[in-house]
């Protein structure tokens, strides 16, 4: 019993050490470990400081080049519908006008101008497809809601998944960038559906929560690996995560084989709605000259 | 002329025990300039004239802190008087090191 006293001492004192030392290297008050041969630098305040900071630039960066890759394709969609678009029109026109001055004897030529009018036909409706895929026209015209409805007929239409949509902020009006965003998200969303997911149905939902816009899409496929979710080179989930992110929401993808997938994006009310119906009665009560 | 006494002997050197110290740091890394500002001026406002600092830089002289069983920098050493106390870290809880090193009710 008496030769156990010294033994709890020691032990006693070694853990007390053991225990200042966690602290020290949790309070990153450590900056040097010393071994026998080597003594290693720690610098893992400076490590942090440099990654977070890294990490917001990068952040900016990305949050500037969507917002460019955004413009760019105005401007390319605009071009293509106005300029190419009327061009093509322009041609279908004076074909026509070629096919109604043709005399019956002229059958041939008659037949080569009615095919080439169908290749023009053709073409402007290319150019429709391709403008409205880089800055759909009904966003601007008919205002989200609208949209991602029509997206989830025409994506059910395309792929022949059955594909719904949800929302319980049918009349709220949403913010022009907020809009493009969630917009982009759906569509990069319900391309890996169809890409990855081997699923027989979608379900989006976009639904206005106390403090903010909840953003889902879940589908009944085989799920997504861990493998997937966090490498870079899926560039569709990483440019959705900082469409979110840029927006001051959060983005979560998860999923299992028996579940499907399931994408999450939230994000803050003051950065998605500008105008919600109840507030817009409101100012109409307000405003003096309302009826 | 007792006061002038009294006076003498406070002024009188070295009025109390006397500290040896031995603190380890990683050349200028932030945490072992922070201790050694820090233990400075904890001497200074404490145990003015009655301490020595040994100051052991391992990048120079990885060999003393391995006999001194020294792991990570900052280290500092009470080496005298005894018993012997080690404390770890940047030493900015001055509350916590005078502890430590039993100054509580010294000052000067």
């Amino acid at each position: 019993m008496s030769d156990q006293k010294p033994l709890y001492g020691e032990l006693e004192t070694k853990m007390k050490e053991a225990e200042e030392l966690i602290h020290a290297l949790r309070t990153q008050q450590v900056d040097a470990i010393v071994g026998e041969r080597h003594v290693m630098l720690v610098r893992l305040k400076q490590a942090e400081e440099n990654l977070k900071s890294s990490r917001n630039q990068l952040r900016a960066l990305a949050t500037y080049l969507l917002s460019v890759r955004e413009s760019e394709r105005t401007v390319i969609a605009r071009e293509l519908h106005d300029e190419f678009g009327q061009a093509l029109t322009s041609l279908q026109l004076g074909l026509s006008w070629i096919s109604r001055k043709l005399t019956p004897e002229q059958r041939p030529l008659q037949e080569k101008i009615r095919s080439l009018s169908a290749t023009t036909t053709s073409l402007i409706r290319s150019v429709k497809n391709i403008a409205s895929e880089l800055r759909p026209g009904v966003l601007d015209e008919l205002g989200l809601i609208k949209t991602l409805k029509s997206d989830a007929r025409e994506f059910e239409g395309h792929t022949g998944i059955q594909c719904r949509f949800r929302t319980n902020t049918a009349k709220a009006k949403f913010d022009r960038s907020a809009a493009v965003a969630i917009f982009r998200i759906v569509q990069a969303a319900l391309t890996n559906v169809a890409r990855h997911a081997r699923a027989s149905r979608a379900l989006i939902t976009l639904m206005k929560e106390k403090n903010g816009v909840i953003l889902t899409v879940t589908d009944n496929g085989k799920g997504i690996s861990r493998k997937r979710l966090y490498s870079h080179e899926s560039l569709g989930i990483t440019g959705m995560r900082e469409r979110a992110l840029a927006l001051g929401g959060t983005f979560t993808l998860g999923g299992s084989r028996s579940k499907g997938t399931m994408l999450t994006v939230r994000i803050p009310l003051s950065r998605v709605i500008v105008r919600t119906p109840s507030s817009s009665l409101h100012a109409s009560l307000r405003s003096p000259g309302s009826r | 002329m007792k006061a002038r006494k009294r006076e003498r002997r406070r002024s009188a050197k070295p009025a109390g025990e006397r500290y040896v110290f031995r603190l380890f740091v990683a050349g200028n890394e932030s945490n072992s300039s922070q201790a050694r500002g820090n233990l400075a001026r904890l001497c200074e406002e404490h145990i003015k004239g009655r301490y020595k600092i040994e100051a052991v830089d391992v990048l120079k002289d990885a060999a003393a802190a391995h006999k001194n069983n020294v792991l990570v920098t900052p280290t500092l050493i009470l080496i005298e008087p005894l018993p012997k106390v080690t404390i770890l870290g940047n030493l900015n809880d001055t509350r916590q090191v005078l502890a430590a090193l039993r100054l509580t009710g010294d000052k000067g």
